[in-house]
């Protein structure tokens, strides 16, 4: 079990619901209107008058095969505009109730 | 969830509400009325008291003087005006714009009730009258005729009027000038005399004759008769065998004595249509009714009446205001449209896609359609004001829903898909876009409470477009986005944009390179800062100069091909000289103007009856008054105040002419009552004042742009007043008030009673014949009998005198005045001003009397004075909105730099089109406010955006500039190609609203510039040091963190 962690622009909000639908994923913890920054060179999100746009995230805990498709996906969807940007960040799960 | 969330999420709801205005905007305009302006109520009373016998300066103190002192403490008067004259007492009380009448005439009232008794014995109760302009006349017709002359009145009367009267929505129908028939019988003193009667004699005779009676039942048998004496005359001629009195035994008919004439009312007014003698019959609406509709009606009804009327009749439309109406209406829809095709291109230009140009272009009629909505429910009227305010309104409504559309489409071009790009692209911009509305309305709103006359026209005009407005913004937000996400399309990736079709190599390739060029521009302007303003601020100054030579009008006035004079013969003069006169001029107008001139319509003369006609109207047996009907302006070549001055040319060569004035435009439809400048002089002494307004008239005469100048007091006239010997009439039995009852009814005539034939009524009267009272001597030695019976001649109980007396005395303020009044067409009203200012100041005036400048010029002050105010209200809610939105109180004032050079554009566009500066234009500039500010506030913004996100100040000047460029062009060009077919529309009435547009469209175009250049400019100076502070500061707070 592994959880990915997938942060985008809200303007990729109906795409990210595709993909989760796509690969039958079910369960996921979803937050609206979080803000953010790329390390090196993404665009801030933060809502304000200079940055206005806004980050949704997205966290789901799949099985191991699940999460190379998943992170498929998702590179598809950056490189239909970086600018626009989405990242997805892969940890274990040690235990689930 | 936010609104344009929603909306994105539920279209249909969206749309249908959409569609649901649409409905009922549709549903409302058929529902409108339409008009040539907003209907007002002129806001005063005039309260009219008769007193019969009395003269005017007994008027004046014993009536006047009385009601205006208490008519002043009414709420909210403004002006108090008061007429005497010969019996009859004319109070005029003005009150604020606005004042609901209703409440004030019942003030009035409650005051008149007060002081009915202080009112001297024998005065009428005062009547109280309002005047609203629904009681304009909407048509008139002249009714010429050869044979039927006489009895035309009747004719028309029965077979045009009533009619008329039954089409819905005319108010009424009356006729004026038509021959009365009248029985006359004329006596004269020398036959009475002889056998020993009286005018009352024969009178009560006649009358005595003339009468039907009820005498009873009578029960018969079974059956009940009713008994009747029918003694009325069938016809006249059964009059002459009256016995009117017994004479050594015989009795004396009445033809004995008198003479029986069945014929027309002598004649004391005539009027003619081209030189054939007419009568005329005018109609009103009713409030709120649409007199295009009306007038069409009318025209149907007359086709099918004619038919049945004698051939010799014939009709003459001499004034038609749904014409010019029709017209002005068409035009300004013409302009409308051709200002739709001109947006729709402009957006498509710049926005180079069908799909996103039908988005944009949704928003106009949907929210103009508002207007209509707007003017359903508050019962306005379709005119020239709420149409140019759409046709206004229709490049502004688009702005916002460009700036939305713009982000959205930035979103989908960077791949996403439209849904989520409408509702994400939307929710960055969506307060940004009700900023700049805010702006607008900052403006527009103010101008809903201008007070005065200008205020009720203006007032559609800010409702309109405030309204329309933010209908548009909130469209932008719900309409528009949720649109996108409907018809917007994810382009598959570099499809279209490899193969460059005939747009991108065209259009898009111009833009870049226009793009490159401001840059270019900018980067030069912010390395020479210094130059830059200097350059920008000594056009500023330059253009003030041309002040100067702007001429300024009050409001242009339209061209309607119409004209009216006024011309004064010798006082005295019989009506049927002022009408050979009449015919002498009309002959010579005719040549003058040859086929341009359509009819003129002459009355000379007085109609003593003409009740309120008259009030509006000077007449006199010494004045015609002429109204003139040429061809519509675009099929002649000379203006109407040139055709005035032709008229006035005609008129000079005529030294029999007294006086006269010339009215280009006049008629029913001239808007602003007095269009002149009034040289008020206020002073008790009649003679003081006469002589003081002589020798102002004369000095003011020597200017030659001063026409028509008119002195308001008529000379004083003659008048024969006879004064009683009260001793000898008490001892004859007698008093005054019986025997002037008698001398009236030897002179006037006495209506002995009158004849019935066929359900109408005709007044037969008993009087003397001309020959016997034609000179003082014949009055003096008028007959009548005492109680006793005995017989005295006048001359024994009085003597008949020649007096002067001043026929009117007007009070303004309660105190006495006259004006010196001079007429204004075209001319620079401030110069004309300045000139009689400087003549007036030579004149020596005597002590008491104070001299002021009034009439329009009053108006135009306080109408300019209004509008600057509204300047400042809207600049400072305009700053107010700005400084919120940028939380910031220098950048206002960077962005408001643009809004002196908008008004240096108002003043060079009107210095090259040789437009007045009036009223409208300054309108004009005052809209320019919120246009401009609202390009500088999108630049600003950007720049302000682009430092925030890390960029040098420079930088971010460049980059935002060049980003901007498009969509400040494109709002502004919208604007101003929307406005450019009302400036060069020549149709019917585009006078009136021909010097906004000219003002908006050389403000704008020129300010744009401007905005382009100075306003970063400005921003490069301001922002230099407040940044580097800003950052500065913040690290000296944190400090223990370092």
């Amino acid at each position: 079990m592994k959880s990915v962690f997938i942060v985008f622009n809200q303007s990729n909000t109906e795409r990210m619901e595709y993909i989760l639908d796509l690969l039958s994923i079910r369960g996921f913890t979803w937050w609206e209107n979080v803000q953010g920054r790329g390390t090196n060179d993404g665009e801030p999100r933060q809502g304000t008058h200079t940055w206005p746009e806004m980050n949704s995230a997205v966290m789901t805990v799949v099985s191991d095969d699940l999460v190379q498709a998943l992170l498929e996906k998702v590179k598809v969807l950056d490189a239909q505009n970086p600018e626009v940007g989405v990242k997805a960040f892969v940890w274990n799960i040690e235990q689930v109730v | 969830m936010s609104i344009y969330k929603s909306a994105v999420k539920n279209p249909i709801t969206t749309a249908l509400m959409f569609v649901a205005v649409i409905i009922f905007g549709l549903y409302s305009f058929t529902k409108l009325s339409i008009d040539l302006y907003p209907e007002m109520e002129i806001p005063s009373l005039t309260v009219i008291t008769t007193y019969s016998g009395a003269s005017s300066v007994d008027i004046e103190t014993n009536v006047t003087k009385l009601i205006e002192n208490q008519l002043g403490a009414v709420q909210n008067v403004d002006e108090v005006y008061s007429t005497s004259q010969d019996n009859m007492s004319i109070v005029t009380i003005e009150f604020e714009w606005g004042e609901d009448l209703d409440e004030a005439t019942n003030n009035v009232r409650d005051v008149l009730d007060r002081i009915i008794d202080f009112l001297p014995e024998g005065t009428d109760r005062p009547q109280i009258y309002k005047f609203n302009t629904t009681m304009m006349p909407i048509m008139m017709y002249s009714v010429s005729s050869n044979e039927s002359y006489s009895g035309i009145q009747k004719i028309v009367d029965e077979q045009v009027v009533s009619p008329l009267k039954r089409i819905s929505g005319v108010g009424s129908v009356s006729i004026a000038g038509g021959p009365q028939r009248v029985v006359y019988v004329e006596t004269t003193p020398e036959k009475l005399d002889a056998y020993n009667l009286t005018v009352e004699q024969i009178g009560n005779a006649i009358r005595m004759e003339n009468l039907n009676m009820p005498a009873g039942n009578i029960r018969m048998g079974n059956e009940d008769y009713q008994l009747r004496v029918e003694g009325e005359f069938e016809e006249s001629v059964f009059m002459n065998d009256i016995v009117v009195g017994n004479y050594n035994g015989k009795s004396i008919f009445l033809k004995d004595v008198a003479l029986l004439r069945d014929t027309i009312e002598d004649l004391k007014m005539e009027s003619r249509t081209n030189g054939k003698q007419t009568m005329m019959f005018y109609i009103t609406k009713q409030s709120g009714s649409n007199t295009v509709q009306i007038a069409e009606q009318v025209k149907e009804e007359l086709e099918k009446i004619q038919p049945t009327l004698p051939k010799d009749i014939s009709f003459n439309l001499v004034f038609d205001s749904s014409k010019f109406i029709k017209n002005s209406i068409s035009g300004l829809s013409e302009a409308f449209l051709y200002a739709l095709i001109f947006v729709v291109l402009i957006i498509l230009v710049f926005l180079g896609r069908w799909r996103a140009t039908f988005i944009v272009v949704i928003t106009i009629p949907v929210s103009l359609i508002v207007a209509f909505i707007y003017l359903y429910v508050t019962g306005g009227t379709l005119n020239l004001i709420s149409l140019s305010s759409l046709s206004i309104a229709i490049g502004m409504v688009v702005d916002d829903a460009i700036v939305v559309l713009e982000n959205i489409t930035k979103h989908i071009e960077r791949g996403s898909s439209p849904r989520d790009s409408a509702t994400y692209g939307t929710n960055e911009v969506w307060l940004a876009v009700i900023a700049s509305a805010l702006v607008i309305i900052a403006v527009f709103f103010p101008l809903t409470l201008v007070g005065g006359q200008m205020g009720i026209m203006f007032q559609q005009f800010g409702y309109i477009i405030c309204l329309t407005i933010i209908v548009s913004t909130v469209a932008a937000i719900t309409l528009t986005p949720m649109m996108a996400s409907r018809l917007l399309k994810l382009r598959e990736k570099d499809a279209n944009r490899s193969k460059g079709g005939w747009y991108e190599k065209h259009i898009i390739s111009k833009l870049d390179k226009l793009d490159l060029f401001y840059e270019k521009t900018l980067r030069w302007a912010l390395n020479n800062k210094k130059k830059v303003i200097l350059i920008a601020f000594s056009i500023f100054v330059a253009s003030l100069f041309l002040l100067k030579f702007i001429p300024t009008t009050f409001m242009t006035q339209a061209d309607q091909g119409t004209a009216t004079a006024m011309i004064e013969l010798q006082r005295g003069t019989r009506v049927e000289v002022t009408a050979q006169v009449a015919r002498k001029i009309e002959a010579e107008m005719k040549e003058v103007f040859g086929d341009n001139l359509i009819y003129i319509a002459t009355t000379a003369g007085a109609n003593d009856e003409g009740g309120m006609t008259s009030l509006f109207n000077t007449t006199g047996t010494n004045i015609m008054n002429m109204s003139f009907k040429f061809v519509g302006k675009t099929e002649r070549d000379v203006s109407i105040e040139d055709m005035g001055n032709m008229m006035r040319d005609v008129l000079d060569k005529h030294p029999e002419i007294e006086n006269y004035t010339v009215t280009p435009n006049g008629g029913m439809m001239s808007m602003s009552g007095s269009n002149t400048i009034d040289i008020e002089i206020f002073g008790y002494d009649f003679n003081t004042t006469n002589k003081l307004a002589q020798e102002i008239k004369h000095s003011i005469s020597t200017i030659p742009e001063a026409r028509d100048i008119q002195i308001s007091r008529k000379d004083d006239k003659a008048q024969l007043q006879i004064e009683f010997n009260r001793e000898k009439l008490a001892q004859l039995g007698l008093n005054s008030a019986t025997v002037s009852n008698y001398i009236r009814n030897r002179v006037a005539g006495m209506t002995a009673s009158r004849l019935r034939e066929n359900g109408d009524e005709y007044d037969v009267i008993v009087r003397f014949k001309e020959e016997g009272r034609n000179t003082i001597s014949d009055i003096e030695n008028m007959t009548f009998m005492t109680p006793t019976g005995k017989k005295v001649k006048l001359s024994e109980v009085g003597e008949v005198k020649e007096l002067w007396m001043p026929p009117s005395i007007t009070h303004k303020g309660k105190e006495r005045y006259l004006t010196v009044s001079v007429k204004i067409d075209k001319q620079d009203i401030q110069a004309l001003v300045a000139e009689i200012n400087k003549k007036v100041d030579g004149v020596e005036k005597p002590k008491d009397v104070i001299i002021t400048i009034g009439g329009a010029y009053e108006d135009q002050m306080e109408s300019f004075g209004d509008i600057g105010l509204l300047m400042l209200v809207a600049i400072l809610l305009v700053f107010i909105v700005m400084a919120a939105q940028f939380e910031s109180f220098s950048k206002p004032f960077v962005i408001m730099f643009a809004i002196p050079f908008a008004f240096s554009g108002v003043l060079i566009a009107l210095f090259i089109a040789g437009t007045h500066l009036d009223v409208i234009a300054a309108i004009g500039a005052v809209m320019l406010i919120g246009i401009v500010v609202k390009n500088g506030i999108v630049l600003v913004d950007f720049i302000n955006l682009m430092r925030d996100r890390g960029y040098d100040v420079m930088e971010a000047i460049a980059i935002a500039g060049k980003s901007r460029l498009r969509p400040v062009l494109m709002t502004t060009l919208t604007t101003i190609l929307g406005m450019v077919p009302m400036a060069l529309s020549t149709g019917d009435g585009s006078e009136i609203w021909k010097p906004m547009a000219v003002a908006v469209i050389g403000g704008l175009t020129f300010s744009t510039v401007v905005t382009l250049i100075l306003v970063p400019t400005a921003y490069a100076i301001m922002a230099k040091r407040g940044e580097r502070d800003k950052q500065k500061a913040v690290r000296e707070e944190f400090k223990f963190l370092n």
